[in-house]
């Protein structure tokens, strides 16, 4: 085939194909910087500090206990672990209060300025490219595609006749909005707040995680797997290790001494 | 060195932590200080490193330098330059101004560790003991693993010479990094000081652990040859143990000495060395018997 199937009309191109583009950069750009000015710094609290060393505390004695005298270790064990008041004992039984997002008003505005920088652009900007851009078909893809691709690469013009590499505005539209990601990285530095990609795909994981899971949890297994941690001494042939490190072994050198002395 | 070089030293310097405030001063001194604007967005950072080993040396004109461009950024609504500020009261010895400061910081964040940790730091400076070790443990309950708490309240019982407890925080120091020779090195001095046969064959163990990390640690060898001493000599000791110790002292003091020979040493122990051990521990003679 010499004539091609379609031919766009040059207008196209620069009234369509390229502002798509630059809108939708520009629009990248500046929800960077807004959400750079909105997002206030996570202060941690006390508590938060406090839980995560005790579990670490709690990890590295079970690591590494085996380079403490069996005493120490018994007795750091029995603080942790014991019936009464055992530091990790008392964090069972502590009522945790779910955090909610009602009653804590900074969690809301936290949320309301995600939303404002996320989500509301992508439904006001998008919302206008398709109203204002409809219709139009704004490019090719260099390479044949089968017909399931129609409806992801030709959404608002429903033509049968049409072949599925043709790229229709609105997802011309959409292609930038995930495919501009490496070019953000290279005009912001990495982790920049432009990508909208990503947001979506914190909302999908957001899903299937959940809330932020019970310490309880993490405390109640780091519990038991003390209880059940055995102590052994990793100390109790260091000596010979050593000798091997550093020298000769002591027998050699002392029978040598007795020659010597003898 | 130009600018660009220095600031790369600085920056490594201040990602390891390394504390050469002189090197550091004397940087500023030559390179930086002629257009601090330079560094770009680096140089808040640099500043604030700046400022801290100049008050480590005593450079009070540095010292303004830096907090006076800093506080005309930030202002004191800031944190750190808050906490910059009270160094420099500390530096002055106003104690009471600094306390006031951090305090603010702290009704702020209650997570600050590096301001809780200033006012124990003042605690030491005005030397009071008691009540830098109160307010540290009450820090270290909060903050379970901050290994450089526990190596300075290892130091505070030390002074106190509170032995037991000064071994529990080296024994937390352990279980934090066990491949550090230092921290096993340290537990077997505060146990070999501790005394008793039992901590002295501890200690002689981990004198033994701290060799094998560090082939080169001359005084746990040291550390090996006394406390073998020790327990040879000990007269609860059964004889085939006392051997054993026997052997370990001849085997370290050789190794002292063979060390002595190959590095040049400008003296040459063998002398003393030789006489500690041809004693006879407690008129039993162990190694010639």
């Amino acid at each position: 085939m010499s004539e091609p199937e379609l031919r766009l009309d040059p207008a196209i191109r620069i009234w369509v194909f390229l502002p798509i583009v630059l809108i939708t950069f520009l629009v990248g750009i500046v929800r960077h910087y807004v959400s750079v000015l909105l997002t206030s710094a996570k202060s941690v609290a006390l508590n938060q500090v406090m839980d995560s060393q005790l579990l670490i505390r709690s990890r590295m004695l079970r690591e590494n206990a085996k380079f403490l005298p069996k005493q120490s270790f018994l007795m750091r064990r029995h603080h942790m672990n014991n019936e009464d008041n055992g530091i990790l004992k008392n964090q069972l039984s502590r009522t945790t209060v779910q955090p909610n997002p009602m009653t804590d008003p900074s969690m809301m505005t936290d949320m309301l300025k995600g939303n404002l920088t996320n989500v509301l652009p992508m439904i006001v900007i998008g919302g206008w490219i398709n109203w204002h851009f409809s219709g139009f078909v704004t490019t090719k893809v260099p390479f044949p595609l089968t017909l399931r691709f129609k409806p992801m690469l030709q959404r608002g013009i429903e033509l049968m006749s049409l072949d599925a590499s043709w790229v229709s505005s609105a997802s011309w539209y959409f292609l930038n909005v995930f495919g501009l990601r490496s070019i953000y990285a290279l005009v912001l530095g990495e982790n920049n707040s432009a990508d909208q990609s990503r947001v979506m795909q914190d909302q999908m994981s957001m899903q299937a995680g959940g809330m932020p899971q019970d310490p309880k949890q993490a405390f109640k297994a780091e519990w038991e797997a003390l209880e059940v941690t055995e102590h052994h001494f990793a100390l109790k042939n260091v000596e010979v290790d050593m000798m091997a490190v550093v020298g000769p072994t002591g027998d050699d050198l002392y029978h040598q001494n007795q020659k010597s002395i003898h | 060195m130009n600018v660009q070089e220095g600031r790369e030293l600085l920056r490594s310097w201040r990602e390891d932590n390394v504390r050469r405030s002189m090197d550091v001063v004397d940087l500023w001194d030559s390179l930086l200080s002629q257009d601090p604007e330079a560094l770009g967005d680096e140089k808040w950072m640099v500043l604030e490193q700046v400022a801290v080993a100049a008050m480590d040396v005593q450079r009070r004109d540095v010292v303004e330098r830096c907090l006076k461009r800093l506080k005309a950024e930030f202002d004191l609504d800031s944190i750190r330059v808050r906490r910059l500020y009270g160094m420099r009261h500390e530096m002055m010895g106003d104690w009471e101004s600094a306390l006031k400061l951090y305090d603010t910081i702290l009704e702020e964040d209650s997570a600050n560790s590096s301001a809780r940790k200033r006012k124990i730091a003042i605690h030491r400076a005005k030397g009071e003991r008691p009540q830098a070790i109160g307010e540290l443990s009450r820090y270290l309950n909060d903050f379970l693993c901050d290994t450089e708490a526990w190596m300075e309240l290892c130091d505070l019982y030390l002074e106190e010479r509170d032995y037991a407890k000064a071994a529990y925080c080296c024994e937390e120091l352990i279980l934090h990094n066990p491949n550090n020779h230092i921290y096993f090195q340290r537990y077997a001095e505060i146990k070999y000081t501790q005394g008793g046969m039992d901590n002295i064959e501890m200690a002689k163990t981990y004198y033994a652990k701290t060799l094998s990390l560090n082939p080169d640690n001359i005084r746990a060898l040291y550390g090996i040859l006394l406390a073998s001493f020790q327990l040879a000599s000990s007269n609860k000791m059964p004889a085939p143990k006392k051997q054993e110790f026997m052997k370990m002292v001849m085997w370290s003091s050789k190794q002292i000495q063979k060390r002595y020979q190959t590095k040049n040493a400008p003296i040459d122990p063998s002398r003393f060395i030789q006489a500690f051990v041809s004693q006879p521990p407690n008129g039993q003679s162990g190694a010639s018997s």
